[in-house]
């Protein structure tokens, strides 16, 4: 494989790349003047909070554009492994949070209580609200903050594995694999909504945003914590996609987009590399998931619904495919204003006869300027940058996906 | 001297002064006390004289004593209906004649008989309403009595029968009739023989009959089983050890082990100065410090030592459990054991044939809502997500005539050709607008109509508000047809599948028998050489994704009129309609039908296994999917050769 023989760029260093300096200086500004103004008041808890949320989105993306813009698998099911990553640290989260609460009322007892004796309380107290008390065996390594954090990792990959492996393997591809991977996050998500699925069902987990460890500190300086934890995690992530995209591994990934039978006739074992693409993309989101829900405080089956992982795809499409920050951009442009239009922060629009009211309208405006983008301007917002820059990249034009496209210079230009 | 004597001649002419009775009124002043004051003991004397008078005002009499209706009259003796009271008049009947009169309020006793009591006159009453001549009395009768089944009730059940024109309350009185003998027959032979009568009959009166006779009482004892045993338990191996000694210690037999529980309690009780004996509080943080600790104190002799395992052994050992049926004749309960043993296999028949018909009309739903995504998908390898919100808007447009047109059957039958209309031609729009441009590349066809599927859902949120939306079917199709106790399907269930069928058919013609069948093939197959044979294809394309948005639409009136109009109903099946499609097999009707007939047998069959939990057949049913096309990518029906891969 090392004599590869398709023409591959030399290796730039990710670092040495100016789109990657770009990001990445954009982003460490961006964090100091949000550490600043928050610092100062002027940014609200709960906005650093959504701020620091997005950059866990755009993390998602940015692994989602990996696995779809650069090797042409459309994952319709990415959200799921955010969502697992988000229940690996909630577990935690919600054990010790629970022992803590529990722990003083036993210790005031006559007796000392026993290790299971606390154990059945704090799970009486979780499993309540579903009508159980007892631990089941996904607890089991509940207690520990570390086991726990392997599973953020773990989780998301072990599935990914065994899924990508079965897929890939048969060679499911294209919109197949697309509506499997669809039926997958179904699947996933109606089995947690059981009650007895271990997990709370419906409920979820909740009262995230408590850190135990930490009750004295204000939510303001955690809030920012959890803000900085994103944006490295953000800038890691970049960097490590950064390095797998560019050199021979992206060259190979991206020529399994363009043509997967060429280069499996050509010598690649293509089932590998998208096996590594699938698993590594979703242990990352794993842990975007893991960082996102402690700033949101509460996880539910709703989360992993098929919905979030076509709306991830969306940010990708919106922000540009095949792009890295194209990506980032994407989900923090349209998660942010999604949130804008929703939360009722744009002004109603008096029509005389009918008054639009962003709050019903924004889903309409966002699905036709969808369907527009998808149209006009399939580069998406990242395309803006080509204007500026006046680069174009001769050898990929015009290919979007592993579809026929890429055979047709023709489609995909306007 | 002469009371006694007429009292004597009373009794002895009592029964033929009965029968020779021409009016109540007489048998009534024979048992003055009883009526006045009755007791459920002495009330069978009276009951029995008033049905021997074969009277037509005994059972009027019966229905007013029941509703605490008779009066005593004290100016004449005499007992009255009570009409009517108003103060200090009331209006009372003649219970002979039916005359009304008034008289003085205060003159009137009541006569409240208790609840035992009313419930023997309601006994009595079943059997005249059991030949009363309105049909409907009579079955009213025999559901009382099936109600509450009593061995008194074989007699005049028995007397009825042979009256009994009517030939199915006839069949249902001789039903009745051998469960009643099958509980409470005179002789053994009899029930038996009842019993096995039954072993024809699924009814659950029938089958809880026959368990009733099998009721059975778990029991321990030191000695050797008897009685009528049903089964007898081994420990460790019917029953476990635990739950064996539990029995035992439930029969005061045997100690009660000493639980975690009662282990803190008696140390907690025992506390004396921050110490347990001389062992620290702080220390008992383990069931093992615990336990030892409890062991001192059983040692000291302050609490009950453990039981020991060789204790429970030795009392597992020397006592026998085992069940006792309460019925003591061993004959009739073999019988019943095996009947219910036959009627168990029938009932498993039966209940199967049910879930069949459940898992046919789930397949037929599916398959309406995946056929029109199979002539897009399939046929022009087109993914619509839109699908869902097409099949939304056929619904909305039920909703929508329905609300002008106010008679169902019109309604129904505007609406289905109107969603059609209404659905092809958004499904037009739709590909003339976006689709057109996005052909060679699927993966942005789902996303573009992924947006149009996000818009169109909140724009019906706008319009219609995001309560669910009635969409009522006509008289005709509401109800069910009951084939027996156990097997129903209701006539929506049995239109859908019509309506299936119909489809099924109907675009088999379109497609290989018509002209626009074939050049939809052709330009399916190799769109240039159709193009160049002189078909348009994009009128082709045009005309086809019309004809699935259309039956879309088709497919949402009918999902509409069982289930409710939501502006989320399309989307709860766009993937179940994907993996339809996927699963059968794209680009092909036949694949679509056992794709819907795979998807909704196995569906139905999973609920089946555990009733509570659709949640989790839907969770296995996914799963099982994402396996079956891991061994047959191409679905149940792959297409082979050149049109595989157009």
């Amino acid at each position: 494989m090392t004599d590869a023989t398709l023409a591959l760029p030399s290796r730039t260093p990710p670092v040495r790349q100016t789109s990657t300096m770009v990001f990445l200086a954009s982003l460490a500004v961006f964090a100091v003047i949000v550490t600043i103004l928050a610092q100062q008041g002027v940014i609200s808890t709960s906005f650093v909070k959504t701020l620091g949320k997005t950059l866990c989105l755009c993390l998602a993306a940015v692994a989602m554009d990996v696995v779809w813009g650069y090797t042409g698998i459309l994952s319709l099911g990415h959200m799921a492994f955010f969502g697992l990553g988000g229940y690996a640290i909630g577990m935690w989260l919600m054990y010790a949070r629970t022992e803590a609460l529990v722990a003083p009322g036993l210790a005031a007892q006559p007796i000392p209580p026993t290790p299971s004796e606390l154990q059945d309380a704090i799970g009486s107290q979780i499993f309540g609200v579903v009508g159980s008390s007892d631990f089941p065996l996904i607890w089991m390594f509940a207690d520990s903050l570390f086991l726990q954090m392997a599973m953020v990792v773990l989780v998301p990959g072990v599935l990914a594995l065994v899924f990508g492996w079965l897929a890939f393997r048969s060679r499911v591809t294209g919109v197949y694999l697309s509506i499997l991977t669809q039926a997958m996050t179904l699947a996933l998500a109606l089995y947690l909504f059981q009650n007895d699925s271990g997990l709370r069902g419906n409920n979820g987990l909740s009262g995230l945003q408590n850190i135990p460890g930490f009750e004295d500190a204000p939510q303001s300086a955690i809030s920012l914590a959890f803000f900085w934890a994103s944006a490295v995690a953000l800038a890691l992530g970049y960097l490590l996609f950064a390095w797998v995209v560019s050199g021979k591994m992206g060259s190979v990934l991206r020529a399994v987009r363009d043509d997967e039978a060429r280069v499996r006739f050509l010598g690649y074992h293509v089932e590998s590399f998208k096996l590594f693409a699938f698993v590594l993309t979703a242990v990352v989101t794993g842990i975007a998931g893991a960082l996102y829900y402690p700033q949101a405080g509460i996880i539910n089956p709703a989360e992993i619904a098929p919905i979030a992982s076509i709306y991830l795809a969306v940010w990708v499409a919106i922000g540009g495919r095949g792009r890295l920050y194209g990506a980032a951009i994407g989900a923090a442009f349209v998660s942010l204003l999604s949130s804008w239009f929703t939360g009722g922060g744009a002004p109603d629009i008096d029509l005389g006869v009918y008054t639009v009211r962003w709050t019903d309208w924004w889903l309409v405006l966002l699905g036709l300027s969808f369907v527009a983008v998808t149209l006009f301007a399939p580069k998406g917002i990242g395309g803006l940058v080509d204007l500026l820059t006046e680069k174009r990249r001769p050898e990929r034009q015009g290919d979007y996906g592993p579809d026929k496209g890429a055979k047709r210079s023709e489609e995909g230009v306007e | 001297m002469h009371r006694i004597l007429i009292a004597i001649l009373a009794v002895l002419t009592l029964i033929p002064v009965a029968g020779r009775a021409q009016d109540l009124q007489t048998i009534l002043q024979l048992h003055t006390e009883e009526v006045e004051n009755p007791g459920r003991r002495s009330v069978g004397v009276v009951i029995e004289d008033l049905i021997a008078a074969r009277l037509p005002a005994v059972p009027v009499f019966l229905t007013h004593w029941q509703d605490r209706e008779i009066v005593l009259n004290a100016e004449d003796g005499q007992f009255y209906a009570l009409v009517d009271e108003d103060g200090d008049t009331a209006t009372i009947r003649n219970l002979d004649t039916g005359d009304e009169s008034e008289v003085a309020g205060d003159s009137l006793t009541e006569v409240r008989p208790n609840g035992g009591v009313r419930r023997e006159i309601a006994a009595a009453l079943v059997r005249f309403q059991l030949s009363d001549e309105n049909p409907a009395n009579r079955r009213a009768a025999l559901d009382a009595i099936a109600r509450r089944p009593d061995a008194d009730q074989i007699a005049p059940l028995t007397a009825s029968i042979e009256d009994e024109q009517d030939a199915a309350i006839r069949a249902d009185k001789d039903r009745l009739l051998n469960i009643l003998t099958a509980r409470y027959g005179e002789t053994t032979e009899a029930r038996v023989e009842a019993i096995e009568r039954l072993g024809g009959s699924i009814t659950s009166d029938a089958r809880a009959a026959l368990s009733q006779i099998l009721e059975a009482e778990d029991r321990v004892s030191a000695e050797a089983p008897d009685g009528n045993i049903a089964q007898v338990y081994t420990p460790g191996d019917q029953i476990s050890r635990t739950e064996a000694y539990g029995r035992l210690v439930d029969a005061e037999l045997a100690p009660a082990p000493v639980s975690g529980g009662a282990i803190r309690d008696a140390l907690i009780a025992n506390i004396d100065g921050g110490m347990v004996l001389d062992i620290p509080v702080e220390l008992l943080d383990t069931d093992a410090q615990r336990r030892a600790a409890y062991d001192r104190l059983a040692q000291a002799g302050r609490v009950p030592p453990f039981v020991t395992q060789d204790r429970i052994d030795a009392a597992l050992d020397s006592h026998s459990f085992y069940a006792v049926y309460e019925e003591e004749d061993a004959a009739v309960t073999d019988a019943a054991r095996a009947t219910l043993r036959s009627v168990e296999t029938q009932v498993s028949l039966n209940q199967t044939a049910d879930l069949a018909l459940d898992a046919i009309s789930l397949a037929s739903i599916y398959f309406l809502a995946a056929i029109g995504l199979a002539i897009t998908f399939g046929v022009m390898g087109v993914i619509n997500m839109a699908h869902g919100e097409f099949i939304m808007m056929g619904a909305y447009t039920g909703y929508v005539v329905q609300q002008i047109v106010p008679d169902y059957t019109w309604s129904l039958i505007i609406a289905l050709p109107l969603a059609f209309v209404v659905a092809g031609a958004a499904g037009i729009a739709m590909e003339r607008l976006i689709i057109r441009h996005l052909y060679h590349r699927p993966l942005e066809t789902l996303l573009a109509t992924f947006g149009v599927s996000i818009a169109l859902q909140q724009l019906a949120k706008n319009i219609f508000g995001t309560q669910a939306r009635p969409l009522t079917s006509p008289d005709w199709l509401s109800g069910q047809m009951v084939i027996n106790e156990l097997v129903s399907i209701s006539y929506i269930r049995i239109a859908i599948f019509v309506l299936a069928g119909l489809f099924l058919a109907l675009l088999l013609f379109i497609l290989k028998r018509t002209r626009l069948g074939l050049e939809v093939r052709a330009v399916t197959q190799n769109p240039g050489m159709a193009a160049s044979m002189g078909i348009d294809p994009d009128r082709i394309n045009m005309a086809t994704f019309g004809l699935g948005s259309g039956i879309a639409g088709i497919a949402g009136v009918a999902i509409g009129l069982y289930a409710q109009v939501t502006s989320e109903m399309g989307a709860n099946y766009i993937v179940q309609s994907f993996m339809t499609v996927v699963v059968g097999g794209v680009g092909n009707v036949w694949g679509t039908l056992a794709g819907a007939s795979l998807i909704g047998v196995l569906q139905k069959g999973i609920e089946s296994l555990n009733p509570s939990n659709t949640l989790a057949a839907q969770t296995y049913m996914i799963l099982f999917i994402i396996i079956f096309i891991q061994f047959r990518p191409r679905g149940i029906v792959a297409l082979k050769g050149r049109a595989a891969g157009a």
